[in-house]
């Protein structure tokens, strides 16, 4: 949920609740007021009557009657009684609820001598009425309010909180590979820009780490090669000599592997530290179809090895590529086919100006294929598979922005690289 | 043949000038591009094995130098960078060829080898081994004046078995020769044994002895020996 909406939904909950409090308490409020003006204003009117009595004025509404005996026992004294009462103005054939509550004051007392009961009574307002009254004033001030509340937030929050969006898209956008620094927006409000200041120092952190960290693992190659190189050539030497014996041989066999598999090791990862550092840049006009027939011809011993069926559909596709790259990804993708190919397979290679794609027969893979293009996850229990062959695809890829995808149907490996 | 290697880690280059030397070419050593520079100008070489990162210079200025001084000196650059830049770099400004560390010497040589043809025969060169003669132009084989009909891959075999003869060649140097730096199939080494075999019998059935030894878990060599 938005921040706008979260604050709007938390207005709009605590003005309900404030309004119907506030109505509530009004209610009582202005029928406590109400009732002490009435209760005045009868009393003033059974002054009046009194002088009536007193003087002789002509009665209209108002009731002064002799106390019956019953009620010259009961009120000996000057009484007065203040009460609501319900007075029936029934209409003869309209048959509705015609009671109307009236506050009513009945005064015992003597004038001239004699006893009187003074009843004086003034209708009230219904309550029913009342509520409604307070309801309905209270309903159109809240949407009135709720209406101002959420034009203020969704314009005036939206320009306030514009240069948070523009920014946070930005940095959604933003990748530790980009060589840049972050642009934002700047802001006049001072958290939004302490927020700009704190992302810009931790993207650049960002960046120079992994700038860093590249070329530390491109230098670490790079420093290795000499070593290796010296290793090698010494042990190749050592071979030639007609010295050593058949144990002897055996034990420089195994070092020489063991330095040709860390060699090879180290000049793939090498490959991928360049790939990722954009050490290809150049581009050409790589002709796709030429460079697929290259690889097919230079891995043939290996196909006819496993009597794998090749098929092609190669449209004459010339892309826009680096050449080392293009050449590097073809073989890996070929090479990929063929070792995780089953004997008397078949591979289909189709290249279009649109995608390319290599499918293959092969066993199901046992882990999880969103794994397939990381680093050193091996698919196959090969032991001689570094497992990087995958991880440079997707390298080559990810620089020129093509999109590699993998699929498994019908026992079939799919790999293909939309352009 | 006379070889300048340019090479600031010694070891490697006395590994380098060993395997070489015993190859019949007189090899210099410089370690660094002032030392590299002096001999430069001072005498005539065939080739130059140039490294391209030394600590006092970069190898590529030196390429200048040695194009200045003589044309025909072949130029094989060895860079621990495998960097493309360094690679278009340095055959922009005339080298012939370019090997990254870390490299089988059998490789080297081989390459080595094939500069001097370029350059030194423009490839009319007929390379002989007794009576299998090889015409690296037409890519054609004769032995005892025969043609022999090789593939691809039999008639790179035996191109690098004869440039390296009398060396004990691992697997791994032949496979990645036939098949490139990129190659990671154990079966590899299968095949070599199938292309040795074919290479065996071609070569044997019009009359030449057996040359090549099978190295037990090593590799093979080539030998009249």
């Amino acid at each position: 949920m938005k921040l706008i909406y979260k604050t709007a939904r938390t207005y709009l909950i605590m003005s309900v609740i404030i309004f119907i409090t506030a109505g509530v308490m009004l209610f009582f409020v202005l029928t406590e007021v109400m009732n002490r003006q009435l209760e005045e204003k009868l009393y003033y009117n059974k002054e009046v009557v009194e002088k009536i009595v007193k003087y002789d004025y002509p009665l209209t509404t108002l009731e002064a009657e002799k106390m019956t005996p019953q009620e010259r026992i009961k009120y000996p004294r000057d009484t007065i009684i203040i009460k609501d009462t319900l007075i029936s103005h029934a209409i003869e054939g309209v048959d509705i609820d015609q009671f109307e509550k009236y506050r009513q004051l009945t005064a015992y007392e003597t004038l001239q001598g004699q006893r009187w009961r003074i009843v004086t009574r003034n209708s009230l307002v219904r309550n029913k009425d009342f509520i409604w009254v307070i309801t309905w004033t209270t309903v159109v001030i809240l949407l009135l309010l709720l209406t101002s509340l959420w034009i203020l937030n969704t314009r005036i929050a939206k320009k306030l909180w514009k240069p948070f969006y523009t920014n946070l898209n930005r940095l959604k956008n933003f990748s530790v590979q980009d060589q840049n620094p972050i642009d934002l927006e700047e802001s006049s409000i001072e958290e939004f820009s302490q927020l700009n200041e704190s992302i810009l120092s931790l993207t650049q952190k960002l960046q120079s780490d992994y700038n860093s960290l590249k070329e530390f693992s491109e230098n670490a190659s790079h420093e290795m090669q000499t070593p290796l190189a010296i290793m090698q050539s010494k042990i190749e030497l050592l071979l030639q000599s007609p010295m050593i014996s058949q144990e002897q041989t055996q034990q420089l066999r195994s070092i020489y592997q063991a330095g040709n598999r860390l060699s090879k090791l180290n000049k793939t990862l090498l490959l991928l530290a360049k790939v990722e550092n954009q050490q290809f840049s150049i581009k050409e006009q790589v002709d796709m179809k030429a460079l697929i027939q290259k690889h097919l011809e230079n891995y043939e011993d290996f196909i006819l090895n496993k009597n794998i069926t090749v098929h092609t559909a190669l449209d004459d596709t010339k892309i826009q590529a680096n050449a080392i790259l293009a050449d590097t990804l073809l073989s890996n993708l070929l090479s990929n086919a063929i070792k995780h190919n089953v004997q008397n397979g078949t591979i289909t290679i189709t290249l279009t100006d649109k995608f390319l794609e290599f499918s293959n027969t092969g066993n199901a893979l046992t882990q999880d294929p969103v794994n397939l293009f990381n680093r050193f996850k091996k698919a196959s229990t090969l032991k001689e598979s570094l497992g990087l062959g995958l991880a440079i695809v997707k390298q080559i890829c990810d620089v020129n922005k093509w999109h590699p995808n993998y699929t498994y149907k019908d026992k079939l490996h799919k790999i293909s690289i939309l352009f | 043949m006379k070889i300048l290697i340019v090479e600031d880690e010694e070891e490697l280059l006395n590994s380098i000038a060993s395997y070489l030397k015993s190859e019949d070419f007189i090899c210099e050593k410089a370690t660094s591009y002032f030392e590299a520079e002096d001999k430069i100008v001072s005498f005539n070489y065939d080739i130059i094995i140039l490294d391209i990162g030394l600590p006092d210079g970069s190898g590529l200025d030196l390429l200048t130098v040695i194009k200045k001084q003589s044309a025909l000196t072949g130029v094989l650059i060895v860079s621990a960078k495998n960097s493309l830049d360094d690679k278009l770099a340095g055959l922009d400004l005339g080298a012939d060829d370019y090997i990254t560390k870390p490299f089988h010497l059998a490789e080297l040589n081989s390459r080595v080898n094939s500069l001097i043809r370029r350059r030194q025969f423009k490839g009319d060169e007929v390379i002989k081994f007794n009576e299998i003669h090889v015409n690296p132009n037409s890519k054609t084989v004769t032995v005892n004046e025969q043609p022999v009909e090789l593939t691809k891959k039999e008639y790179n075999l035996l191109l690098y078995f004869i440039t390296n003869k009398d060396k004990v060649l691992t697997k791994e140097s032949i496979a990645e020769h036939l098949w490139g730096d990129d190659i990671e199939m154990a079966d590899s080494f299968d095949f070599i044994y199938t292309h040795m075999g074919n290479l065996r019998k071609k070569i044997k059935k019009l009359g030449a002895p057996n040359y090549l030894r099978t190295m037990y878990g090593l590799g093979y060599k080539f030998t009249d020996k």
